[in-house]
């Protein structure tokens, strides 16, 4: 029917929208320039990946995943409450290079560089989910609640305090809002499902290492939320299918095999740094970061 | 006791090279208020350069040596005209030029991947001589050569900005920007300068790495963390403080090593910057910045 | 006369400088205190002290009789200090009415809640603050898109929309042409009229002396003169101080 191929690409992008629409809710929405986001995908991927393999049930693990990325959010945000701007933005960066060198130096729980391999497939209670189709179909369905949940969020008055935040945290402050209190909530949920994402990644590749963790990662998701459109939910979900379609036409122009790796991230640090300049509110965005 | 002193010449030389880039970034970051992050691939190009010249086409050494340092000056100064500049006219926020900056570092670190390959590369000019003795610690000519080069490049630097009328406009549109501008200094001039300058600084760096260690392309994000974290151990803004920062972390680097298995010595320098960023965001000796 | 805010002793310094040095001050329940002084003088340091934006170093302040020195400043708010800025702080992506719904909600910030929240028809309460500041425009409109004297009047709004116990005002007409200046005259007027205790930082002296009930004047970060605005017009300190030695 459809080709494997084409099912292998969807399932990512699945994983892809519950990142960028997550990164959304703390950036886009919120303000904050979270660039510790992936490093919170991949707590959840190995936190799911080594509790699957040491006995507990996926659907308890994949939970557990999001709990531990949401604590780790939590943290994140009590490390960093006092920095604002681009210093808040380093030292989320500077959380993302800890929890890299933690996955590649704590080589008795992560297996260092070598990584896990042999995750198993998710069991529901039962149901296996063997075949990549079933996995798109697990994975939509996962992204669907995502989506439907964030969106819920962002409709309602809390997320127009999370815009007015963004866009002005001292007017906010003075108007009786506890600004503190909206980045732990924001940032526990967007790190939830960043590890719940992870946890799907996990499950699907089956073998996870700490290089799909690191800043390439970081930049290709960026790109995704930036191109689609900050604030902007439609947007993290058709960039997805654009930014992870546009290198598979690199297939076609027969390059060889060492480029075709640094040619996708050449693709995807020139998208971010044109829309930047040219673009900045994406396809969809509706606001000017300044 | 030997294992001491080597550690400590090892620090010296890690210090050196993280000074080299950590002053670069900090007179830009001075003068023009946001992390020029891609700072680290001025250093990579450099070392590509000069590899390119020298090695593969043969070109003299000296004047490749020149050649490299005026492409590095003119590469800093495009990606601030070509890329910074047009933003910053946009009034885009630190945050955007910020993600800009990584995003340029990305580029161009894929870019001469893809060129030239993912291995490492030598540049073969210095031979790997034999390490001289020193109390029975091992240092190589070359590795003195680093070290000296920076201290000698370090006062250049210093007296540069105390005594040229250049160091000193500089420093005034690093302290107060409207002030600056007001008594007359051209600040467009002065970003200028500051880009070619520290580029330059970057390029020497890089040119010393190749010929000390080897040269790949993905030095440029480690180097720039490193040169970073230096630069916020002493003052983000503060050209002095971060070679001191620079530095002090090459030496914590090489004496933590001896109690943490070596493949800890990247992670020092992240704990390091994720603790001075929490906790003492203006390091050692810089202004108030940064903080609500 | 009871006394909503008591200010006492309040000293802040920034590096070298005494913004504020030992400043006392009482604000009577319902009246319109007026705050002047030139330029530098403190005014907005004052503002800003009191709504713990910025950290005194030493003094006590008391609302209500309760002392808020320790609280934060969002607790400052919710306790009932409304206050708007010299350079108007609106929220340039929102909407007006997303303006409004923020400052009028109390409970937003609780997620779940807010996530099941029915959308009443809030659109009634925000009208009504829109009538009486006057603001007449869409209530779609972003915040970008109003003219300078309209996002005043949107910041009063918002202020206004939390019934506070004081309305702290910084500058509330500067820049504005007279015609809005009178119409915003009479509106705090008119709710001082229902009780409302209003605190002003002020320029125009017509503004202050037609509207105040008491005014202190600050220079340099001392209150040099106290009292009804007529005694005020003709203290010799005070003129030293706005004309130079």
């Amino acid at each position: 029917m459809i080709s494997p191929y084409i099912i292998h690409l969807l399932i990512l992008i699945g994983i892809y929208i519950i990142l960028s629409v997550s990164l959304n809710l703390i950036l886009g929405y919120t303000g904050l320039l979270n660039l510790g986001h992936i490093a919170l995908f991949g707590i959840g991927a190995y936190a799911s990946a080594l509790l699957t393999m040491n006995g507990v049930p996926f659907v308890i693990s994949f939970i557990l995943a999001g709990l531990i990325a949401g604590v780790f959010g939590f943290l994140l945000v009590l490390a960093t409450r006092k920095l604002k701007g681009d210093y808040y933005a380093l030292a989320t960066l500077g959380f993302g290079f800890v929890v890299y060198s933690l996955f590649l130096n704590l080589t008795g729980l992560t297996r260092g560089p070598l990584g896990i391999p042999g995750i198993p497939k998710p069991d529901l209670f039962g149901l296996i989910i063997k075949s990549n189709f079933s996995y798109l179909i697990f994975v939509f369905f996962i992204a669907l609640i995502v989506v439907f949940v964030i969106y819920k969020i962002v409709k309602s008055p809390f997320g127009k305090l999370l815009e007015a935040m963004r866009d002005d945290e001292v007017g906010l402050r003075v108007l009786g809002k506890d600004t503190r209190k909206l980045k732990y909530k924001t940032m526990m949920i967007s790190a939830f499902f960043a590890g719940i994402a992870g946890s799907l990644f996990a499950h699907y590749i089956s073998f996870i290492d700490p290089s799909s963790f690191y800043i390439s990662e970081l930049i290709f998701v960026f790109t995704i939320v930036i191109v689609g459109g900050i604030a902007s939910i439609k947007g993290s979900i058709i960039a997805p299918f654009v930014i992870v379609l546009i290198p598979e036409t690199l297939r076609f122009l027969a390059l060889p095999s060492s480029i075709i790796g640094p040619a996708r991230q050449i693709i995807y640090a020139l998208i971010l740094l044109l829309i930047l300049m040219y673009r900045p509110r994406g396809l969809f965005g509706r606001i000017d970061l300044e | 006791m030997a294992l001491l002193l080597q550690l400590t010449i090892n620090g010296l030389i890690a210090g050196s090279i993280y000074a080299l880039v950590a002053s670069g970034f900090s007179l830009i970051y001075g003068t023009n208020r946001f992390m020029h992050f891609a700072h680290g691939i001025s250093v990579v190009v450099a070392g590509y350069i000069i590899y390119t010249l020298f090695t593969l086409l043969g070109i003299n050494f000296f004047l490749s040596f020149l050649l490299t340092l005026i492409l590095s000056g003119l590469f800093g100064f495009l990606m601030f005209r070509l890329a910074y500049l047009p933003l910053q006219n946009r009034k885009a926020s630190n945050v955007i030029l910020l993600m800009a900056s990584i995003a340029i570092l990305i580029l161009f670190q894929n870019l001469v991947q893809a060129i030239f390959g993912a291995d490492v590369k030598s540049l073969r000019y210095l031979e790997v001589g034999k390490g001289l003795s020193f109390f029975s610690a091992v240092i190589t000519p070359l590795q003195i050569v680093i070290i000296l080069t920076a201290f000698v490049l370090m006062i250049c630097l210093y007296l540069f900005m105390k005594k040229t009328k250049l160091g000193r406009d500089m420093r005034a549109v690093a302290d107060n920007k409207e002030l600056a501008s007001i008594v007359g200094i051209n600040d467009r001039k002065i970003s200028d300068y500051s880009f070619i300058i520290g580029s330059i600084l970057a390029g020497i760096a890089g040119i010393l790495i190749s010929l000390e260690q080897n040269l790949g392309p993905a030095m440029g994000t480690s180097l720039i963390i490193k040169g970073f974290t230096g630069a916020v151990i002493g003052g983000i803004n503060f050209v002095p403080g971060s070679i001191f920062g620079s530095y002090l972390l090459g030496f914590a680097e090489n004496y933590g090593i001896w109690f943490l298995p070596s493949g800890y010595k990247d992670a020092i320098a992240f704990v390091l910057l994720f603790i001075f960023l929490l906790f003492r965001p203006n390091g050692l000796f810089g202004l108030n910045w940064g903080l609500r | 006369m009871r006394s909503i805010l008591e200010i006492k002793n309040i000293s802040k310094h920034f590096g070298g400088i005494k913004a504020l040095d030992n400043c006392t001050l009482e604000i009577p329940k319902g009246k319109i205190i007026a705050i002047i002084g030139p330029n530098g003088s403190g005014k907005t340091t004052l503002f800003n002290v009191i709504s713990n934006l910025i950290k005194k170093d030493n003094g006590e302040i008391y609302l209500e009789n309760e002392n808020i020195s320790k609280n934060e400043d969002f607790e400052i708010a919710k306790k009932g200090i409304s206050r708007t800025f010299q350079n108007v702080r609106l929220f340039r992506n929102l909407t007006i009415k997303d303006h409004l719904e923020i400052a009028l909600a109390d409970s937003d910030e609780k997620l779940l809640k807010s996530l099941f929240w029915k959308r009443e028809n809030k659109d009634k309460g925000v009208k009504e603050i829109l009538d009486v500041v006057g603001l007449n425009k869409n209530l779609d409109t972003y915040a970008t898109d109003l003219s300078f004297g309209q996002r005043k009047l949107l910041d009063l709004a918002m202020a206004i929309a939390r019934s506070p116990s004081i309305l702290m005002l910084d500058e509330p007409v500067a820049g504005i042409n007279p015609k809005l200046r009178v119409e915003i005259k009479e509106i705090l007027r008119k709710l001082n009229e229902k009780g409302e205790t209003i605190l002003v930082i002020e320029h125009d002296m017509n503004f202050v002396m037609d509207l105040a009930d008491y005014v202190y004047v600050l220079d340099y970060g001392k209150v040099i003169a106290e009292g009804k605005p007529r005694e005020i017009q003709n203290n010799k300190r005070v003129l030293e101080a706005y004309l130079g030695e």
